[in-house]
């Protein structure tokens, strides 16, 4: 009976004790447990199988909001379309944008395709460039030191620790992107198309060449024009690589890759889409399955 | 004599270190005085090194003169804009001069309806609405949406509330949709259809429950879903309520949703409404909704959505006693396509039908189907088809059939909607 009361009572503790974060989406997430390790409950609001602009706004995520001391979001106009609503009802002060507890992910990347104009007769152009910088291994380092430096902002009685976490972290991942960019080196074909602008920072970092995407504008579905223009310029630069995400239609990706003998990939855009568990993992796949 | 040389040696020896002594002293004082200016010149040097720092803070400080009318310029301030334009061609078997002077058996009376929407047999344009959204200091937010219909001008809502207050609370106040049901609180362009369920209609207006007053509303410290909200209002809506010696509308609700896996959400809601109406007696309407959403994919899904709704209204001689439902289902293809159909009805009529005497008013229903594309999120086209049962017109029940093809645009800065 004592035992039983002993653990309840250490249980509420632990429950009460941990900083409650919230991340929009699965790889900071994984990045703030690291960081945060023991001291924290991290949950993610954005299911990885989903495109991330499209996160349904459930209630059941305002509930989850509603009790968060930390909110990191992606940034970048990701979450314009669904996480402000939510937002504004789980009446949080702590989260709300400005306030302690919220962190844009976006400020502390430097981002890349940054338009010169924004209309949306471009399609769904973000104007502070491509928010899909996950994508990119070596931006888990920016985004670790962020989580860190928030963490001992808002739990100072644990900063150390989270300083030791940050410290241990950076190591692991400085060895672990020297065997990532030792792999990457091994890879020869680099022409590659993709469905939507989802895979550019990683592209970038490994040097790939980008010939086109299967949607015609980003956000608007692929029409048989555009399609074909696509098959030519494949053609003609003997394109082989087509990079499909889990979440998009792959009829059209298939369609293509008929025509001009090139091989569809599935590449995961976030931890979890095709089915990593750990960020490792995560960014093997993309490797494996680009190096192919 | 060999003391003598002795001494001569001694003599010169010294005489020697003389001037080796010399020689060293003047050595001495010449690298003293290279020292010197050595020194000199790091001093000098160091002095330029810190001028030069300075110099280098002064210029990171000081910027270019670009960007001089921007004095007292505030464009980083200025709110969301949106402009939300609605518009249809109908085509109806009912001329407009009969179709403007409807009724509904015990709800609307010939000729008293308005018809903001979609009125006329041929072409409308319904409004052209501009909606604002701005946060006002860490504190407030503000929304406001002037809905401009062809001859009138009206504010839609306009209000603020609270960001920042503890315990989950929020205020909000100004004028406003009730949180009431599930529909209340949306606008016209984000229902699934262009007409209002008619139990919508028939107890409340084309507005619904739109009204100056203030909410509050509370968000439970829970894992599920739970939000509870009072409101106190003008209750101006003359439909159910309308008593204007005082403010006369309380509203209260309580909805919760649950998640059965990932992709099935469902949200349900308890809500009442108490208020006076125009022969200052109480009015009390009680409404049940219940949505089921089944994600079939990043831009598929399902979507089940029912509401209803129970109104006693006492009129002094009488208490009226009302009910009416819709039930939709929604079933979204992908971002472009979705389709949809919606079951209508009124369930209970216990009201003064006199005036329709040798009129059945039993039975009152509409069944109504769409289809919908949207080329971007931000435009959309709808075929509707509506068969409608519920109607009296010019004297006599008429079902209405009813063609319509609408167009829906948000431009600018337009915020997502709510679930």
């Amino acid at each position: 009976m004592k035992n039983i009361l002993l653990l309840t009572v250490l249980l509420t503790t632990l429950a009460f004790g941990s900083i409650r974060i919230d991340t929009t989406y699965t790889t900071a997430g994984a990045v703030a447990q690291k960081i945060g390790g023991d001291f924290v409950h991290v949950t993610v609001l954005g299911s990885p199988k989903y495109d991330p602009h499209f996160i349904t706004p459930k209630p059941s995520l305002i509930a989850k909001l509603r009790r968060a001391d930390l909110l990191i979001i992606n940034g970048g106009g990701l979450e314009l379309g669904w996480l402000p609503p939510l937002l504004r009802a789980a009446n949080n002060a702590k989260i709300q944008n400005g306030a302690k507890g919220f962190l844009d992910m976006s400020h502390f990347v430097h981002m890349i395709n940054v338009p010169s104009s924004v209309s949306r007769a471009f399609g769904d152009v973000h104007a502070q460039g491509n928010p899909h910088y996950s994508t990119d291994p070596y931006v888990i380092l920016p985004m670790a030191k962020a989580i860190a430096n928030k963490l001992a902002q808002i739990d100072s009685s644990h900063a150390l620790e989270y300083q030791q976490n940050l410290e241990k972290f950076t190591k692991e991942w400085r060895a672990y992107l020297k065997k990532l960019d030792a792999k990457m080196l091994t890879c020869k074909d680099k022409k590659v198309v993709q469905y939507h602008q989802l895979f550019n920072y990683f592209l970038r970092r490994y040097n790939y060449k980008i010939y086109g995407t299967i949607e015609p504008l980003p956000g608007i579905a692929p029409s048989s024009k555009h399609t074909i223009a696509l098959i030519n310029v494949m053609k003609n630069n003997s394109v082989k690589k087509i990079l499909q995400d889990v979440y998009h239609e792959r009829k059209t990706a298939k369609f293509i890759a008929e025509k001009t003998g090139a091989k569809v990939l599935i590449i995961p855009h976030d931890l979890g889409a095709d089915g990593s568990k750990t960020l490792q993992e995560f960014y093997n796949k993309i490797a494996n399955r680009i190096c192919q | 004599m060999k003391k003598t040389v002795y001494l001569s040696l001694l003599a010169c020896s010294y005489l020697l270190a003389d001037t080796d002594l010399e020689a060293l002293k003047k050595q001495m004082e010449q690298q003293k005085i290279i020292m010197q200016k050595l020194e000199a010149k790091i001093d000098s040097l160091s002095k330029k090194q810190v001028q030069m720092q300075q110099e280098q803070k002064i210029v990171q400080v000081s910027a270019p003169a670009v960007n001089t009318s921007a004095s007292f310029s505030q464009n980083a301030y200025l709110p969301d804009i949106a402009l939300i334009l609605n518009m249809s061609a109908v085509s109806r078997n009912v001329k407009n001069s009969d179709y403007e002077n409807f009724a509904i058996p015990g709800f609307i009376a010939s000729g008293t309806a308005p018809l903001p929407f979609n009125k006329d047999k041929g072409f409308n344009l319904n409004y052209a609405e501009v909606a604002m959204h701005s946060v006002v200091d860490p504190y407030f937010e503000a929304f406001a949406n002037f809905h401009l219909h062809p001859n009138e001008f009206e504010i839609g809502e306009a209000y603020v509330q609270t960001t920042s207050l503890p315990y989950a609370l929020r205020v909000k106040a100004g004028k406003f949709k009730s949180n009431f049901g599930r529909i209340n609180f949306k606008h016209q362009h984000s229902w699934h259809f262009d007409s209002q369920p008619i139990i919508y209609e028939t107890l409340f207006g084309p507005d619904g429950i739109s009204d100056a007053g203030v909410q509050l509303q509370w968000v439970a410290p829970t894992d599920t879903y739970i939000m509870a909200g009072v409101e106190a209002m003008q209750g101006t809506n003359g439909k159910s309520f309308g008593d204007t010696e005082e403010n006369n509308l309380y509203v209260g609700y309580l909805k919760s949703s649950v998640d059965v896996g990932d992709d099935l959400s469902i949200l349900g809601g308890l809500s009442f409404a108490h208020g006076k109406n125009d022969t200052a007696n109480p009015t009390n309407v009680y409404g049940v909704d219940l949505t089921l959403r089944e994600q079939l994919g990043s831009y598929s899904a399902l979507i089940w959505q029912s509401e209803y709704l129970y109104r006693n209204k006492d009129v002094g001689t009488n208490h009226n006693k009302q009910a009416g439902l819709y039930s939709e289902l929604i079933y979204q293809y992908n971002n472009n396509y979705s389709a949809g159909f919606r079951y209508d009805r009124i369930t209970k009529n216990d009201t003064d039908l006199s005036a329709y005497s040798g009129i059945d008013t039993n039975n009152l229903d509409r069944y109504t189907t769409m289809l919908e594309y949207k080329p971007f999120p931000m435009s959309r086209l709808r075929l509707t088809y509506t068969y409608d049962r519920t109607k009296i017109i010019a004297g006599e029940r008429k079902n209405i059939s009813e063609f319509m093809m609408s167009l829906n645009i948000a431009a600018g800065a337009h915020g997502a909607h709510n679930y």
